[in-house]
């Protein structure tokens, strides 16, 4: 535990840097990220440690505040500690750019945010993880409102913070009634409450409400598609990578600590919310053109697949009550872990094409990766990853989803479960597909191909420090994705899982969910395509016959780059195909001279406004705002009103009090 | 151990090796036997083999806006899918078990990444076509096979593609045996690209998916994807003569009933327009559904 402290120490100098002077402030700029990259290693290697059953825990006790890490959290924490480290080496370069722009605030305030997770994951008790939820949702909110001259940037932040906060009323409510059954603060004793019928329902429900909220689930996921590409790009990672993570961690802690009788609802709508979560996450990033904002929904679908892994594990231990379930909580993790790495990845190569080109919308970029390869090289393992392909760590988490339901098939042997499966296999299906167009699209268009606008001439790659955390987390991906078991092993420990479950064995995953054993064995597969793939090159490229360049035939005009497919053009066959979800708004204008056919100006506006936000807040928030206008009526300003409300209100409790008395 | 594991591995790529020998030939024969029902002569069924070794031959045109991935995605579907092809219950001995029937699947999808994403990478409208086109059926098919894999291990209790192989004397004909085995035909033709959903021999921009994608591919390349498309298509006809027929014949005659059938249905055909194929695509995920309720 006191390498915690002092990671906290560490990120406690990040924050001092704060007060740096003015002309110092390149230098705080790199003291304060360093000092997050230590926090942040030692965050990560101690949790690792604890884990691996090397390092013993001692909490620490300050009064009623309890400071303590078991290995539920443990894993979390070596999520923040490894996304820490390399978004806070990114942050060397990148956060650099802000120079004048409040950047000893900004890097203060990174400080402040991981330090923050940290020790909402350490808190162990119900007072001390309030608080530091509060504080991360408040550093958070800074961090992305840190370009608050931009209106839309201002906008989204409020939003968040609003969102937040009726999670955090949620949570605490949860928290509450837990408290209030067990008379304790500390999480030890909320273990041993008495929470039963009417109240463990509610308990569950709010729990849910919140931290699906801050993992960002459909229908309570408006905020993330807007937060996220407010904040620099660096913090999008952080907040997409490990704080959507951090909500899991807050669910698990209650569904696996302090709520011990499950309902067979709740596990149904724990896994039907995060099935809906994956499809429409996917389905929206597919039709989004601002880079960022395909990332964030991106998360809304992954969150989406985490949830209804765990919401699998729960429905299995309802329906079997045996320890099969473990597959879900185990997929949960796996794929909470690789989506931090990949999700990390992303956004620091959305980062880079930001700060490569100035833009973010796709419509603009095409043949980026001539003027950026390194960046496109990571980005293309990023995007493998988030396809969930084979060889890189989102398949594993895939397959062992995948596994999950299969177990959940062949075990739950009634007719509802059974059509519960059939929902997650269709879902599943689709997300898998759609994620994988999204990406391809995502990279294809950004990367490939000829510029589709004059700033890619001005583009240029990132810096070492950027290129450098870009090159660990693509290294990741694939290393996990290639030797999983080291990582399954460490995360089993954390669920107490079962000896006689073979997960991970020898470098293989072996799991017997469906009564046979099945294996995935990504070294095999690593090998076999490495050899072919030597093979075939050689054939390719000892081809004796000269490899030529020309210009490609374009039905007898010269081709430009405008005749290439847009990103929205691309997902043209998807967003016909899924209208009645999408409902898109079109319009289309043009200005008709003395020609009717030619050198007219057209003008062609698609907008695919959120569903959830039009349909449920948008009516709810001009209920609330016309509430608020007749509510208004009681304010006049004129102190003798108010003085006749006191009175009022006065003979009202003394009328009371007298009935009651 | 390691030995023994090496020469399983080895046994499973010749058999990878095999079928790719041989794809080429089920190809010509699917050709023939069209030309045959629509009262031609056709080709010899040789033909593949000679076109794959014209393109060989020939120099590779490149234009000038590719890039690496122009290069490496023909390498990735071929050795991807010979990889799949190795996966297959093996029939000239040895056994080797690395993945089952999801990462049978998703090696395709990683062929699948690979071409989409080179159809761009030539900046011409074309490409991009063809990549759209080719991301949107996916979406619809891959549900679809998804829940074929759940009807087949409802019925088997595997997920492996070994486990869910049946033995030949034991029938599958129950009402949920023949709803897969139709629904899977159906999504064979859609993952192969043949006639309902695209057409293999069209180079009209207004309804070719598959083509558009590697309209700019000459040469070897070329030749790495048609083989690599014939070897996939002799893949699924495996998977469904091996899953869905099990008639007690020999494996190469369930795969020309199969070859047949898909002769059949493009003789009988037209391809359909592109936003129909999902209709088509639900037809075979209901199919699908009542199959896993009735199991």
């Amino acid at each position: 535990m006191e390498m915690f402290l002092a990671a906290v120490l560490c990120y406690g100098i990040g924050i001092l840097t704060v007060f740096a002077p003015h002309h110092m402030q390149i230098m705080a700029h790199y003291v304060a990220n360093v000092a997050a990259v230590l926090g942040s290693g030692l965050v990560f290697f101690n949790s690792w440690a604890i884990i691996a059953g090397d390092a013993p825990v001692k909490a620490l006790r300050w009064g009623n505040y309890v400071l303590t890490c078991d290995n539920w959290s443990a894993v979390f924490l070596m999520i923040t500690g490894l996304a820490g480290i390399i978004a806070s080496i990114y942050a060397l370069g990148y956060a650099e750019s802000y120079e004048g722009k409040r950047l000893r605030i900004l890097n203060g305030l990174w400080n402040m945010f991981i330090a923050s997770m940290v020790l909402v994951l350490l808190a162990g008790d119900a007072l001390s993880f309030l608080l530091f939820w509060e504080i991360m949702a408040v550093a958070s909110f800074l961090l992305v409102n840190h370009e608050a001259e931009k209106r839309t940037t201002w906008n989204a932040a409020y939003q968040y913070l609003v969102m937040t906060s009726i999670g955090t009323a949620a949570i605490m409510i949860a928290f509450f009634l837990t408290c209030t059954h067990s008379d304790s603060f500390a999480f030890a004793d909320m273990a041993a409450n008495t929470l039963k019928g009417g109240w463990l329902h509610a308990t569950f429900a709010a729990a849910f409400i919140g931290f699906a909220l801050k993992a960002g689930l459909v229908p309570l996921h408006v905020w993330l598609p807007n937060a996220h590409p407010a904040a620099p790009s660096h913090v999008s990672a952080l907040m997409s990578g490990v704080m959507l993570k951090i909500a899991l961690y807050g669910f698990g802690r209650f569904m696996l600590d302090f709520l011990s009788e499950w309902n067979y609802w709740w596990a149904v709508i724990v896994m039907v919310v995060g099935l809906v979560s994956a499809f429409l996450g996917v389905l929206y990033a597919q039709m989004e053109v601002d880079i960022k904002r395909v990332l964030a929904y991106s998360s809304v679908e992954n969150m989406g697949i985490i949830f209804a892994a765990f919401g699998c594990g729960m429905l299995l231990k309802v329906v079997t009550d045996s320890n099969w379930c473990q597959i879900g909580f185990l997929a949960a993790l796996m794929h909470a872990f690789n989506h931090s790495i990949m999700k990390v990845l992303m956004f620091m190569s959305a980062g880079s094409i930001m700060h490569g080109t100035g833009s973010k919308n796709l419509e603009l970029f095409g043949g980026l990766a001539k003027k950026m390869p390194y960046t496109a090289l990571f980005t293309f393992v990023g995007a493998m990853g988030l396809a969930a392909l084979p060889l890189t760590n989102g398949f594993v988490g895939e397959w062992m989803v995948l596994q999950g339901f299969i177990t959940l098939a062949h075990n739950g042997l009634t007719q509802d479960v059974r059509l519960l499966t059939v929902l997650a296999f269709v879902l599943m299906g689709l997300t898998g597909a759609l994620a994988l167009g999204c990406f391809v699209r995502y990279f294809g268009i950004t990367f490939l191909g000829a510029a589709r606008s004059r700033i890619i001439e001005h583009a240029h790659e990132s810096d070492v420090f950027m290129l450098t955390a870009m090159g660990i987390s693509s290294v990741l991906v694939l290393l996990v994705g290639v030797f999983p078991a080291y990582v399954i092993e460490l995360l089993c420990k954390a669920i107490n899982m079962s000896d006689y479950m073979v997960l991970g064995v020898g470098g293989q995953l072996v799991w017997s969910g469906s009564g046979t054993f099945v294996t995935y064995n990504p070294i095999i597969i690593f090998g076999m395509l490495g050899v072919l793939g030597v093979a075939v090159l050689c054939f390719v490229v000892k081809q004796n016959v000269c490899i030529q360049k020309d210009v490609v035939w374009n039905c007898g005009t010269y081709p430009t780059a405008r005749q290439q497919y847009s990103a929205t053009g691309f997902s043209k066959p998807v967003r016909r195909a899924f209208d009645y979800l999408l409902k898109p708004k079109r319009e289309r204008t043009f200005t008709q001279n003395d020609h009717s056919y030619f050198g007219r100006k057209l003008f062609y506006k698609l907008e695919i406004p959120d569903m959830i936000s039009e349909k449920l807040y948008q009516p709810f928030n001009k209920y609330f705002v016309s509430a608020s206008a007749f509510l208004r009526r009681l304010q006049q300003g004129s102190v003798r009103l108010y003085v006749s409300y006191v009175m009022v209100a006065m003979v009202i409790v003394l009328v009371w009090g007298a009935m009651y008395k | 151990m390691m030995n023994e594991m090496l020469m399983n591995l080895l046994y499973c790529l010749g058999q990878a090796v095999i079928l790719l020998l041989l794809a080429p030939l089920v190809s010509g024969i699917v050709k023939k036997l069209k030309a045959f029902m629509q009262n031609r002569v056709g080709s010899s069924i040789f033909q593949e083999y000679f076109d794959i070794y014209k393109w060989w031959r020939k120099p590779t045109m490149l234009t000038p806006h590719t890039s690496i991935v122009f290069i490496a995605a023909p390498c990735v579907y071929f050795i991807t899918t010979l990889a799949a092809a190795s996966m297959l219950p093996n029939f000239i001995g040895g056994k080797v078990n690395f993945g089952d029937v999801f990462v049978f699947v998703y090696l395709f999808a990683l062929g699948r990444f690979f071409m989409a994403i080179s159809s761009m990478d030539a900046a011409t409208a074309f490409g991009g076509m063809g990549g759209s086109r080719e991301v949107y059926i996916a979406a619809f098919v891959e549900p679809v096979i998804m829940l074929g894999i759940l009807s087949n291990m409802l019925h088997t209790g595997s997920t492996s593609i070994a486990g869910m192989v049946l033995n030949p004397n034991e029938l599958n004909l129950t009402v949920a045996g023949v709803l897969t085995g139709i629904a899977f035909f159906l999504v064979l033709l859609a993952e192969n690209g043949r006639i309902p959903v695209d057409n293999p021999d069209t180079h009209l921009e207004l309804t070719m998916v598959h083509e558009c994608m590697t309209l700019e591919y000459s040469g070897r390349l070329l030749s790495l994807i048609h083989w690599a498309s014939q070897l996939k298509l002799l893949v699924f006809l495996l998977v469904f003569s091996m899953l869905y027929l099990p008639l007690n014949i020999p494996l190469v005659a369930k795969v020309l009933i199969g070859a047949a059938g898909v002769a059949v249905v493009e003789t009988l055909n037209n391809k359909m327009r592109l936003f129909k194929v999902r209709i088509y695509l639900a037809a075979a995920g209901i199919m699908m559904l009542l199959a896993v309720v009735a199991r």
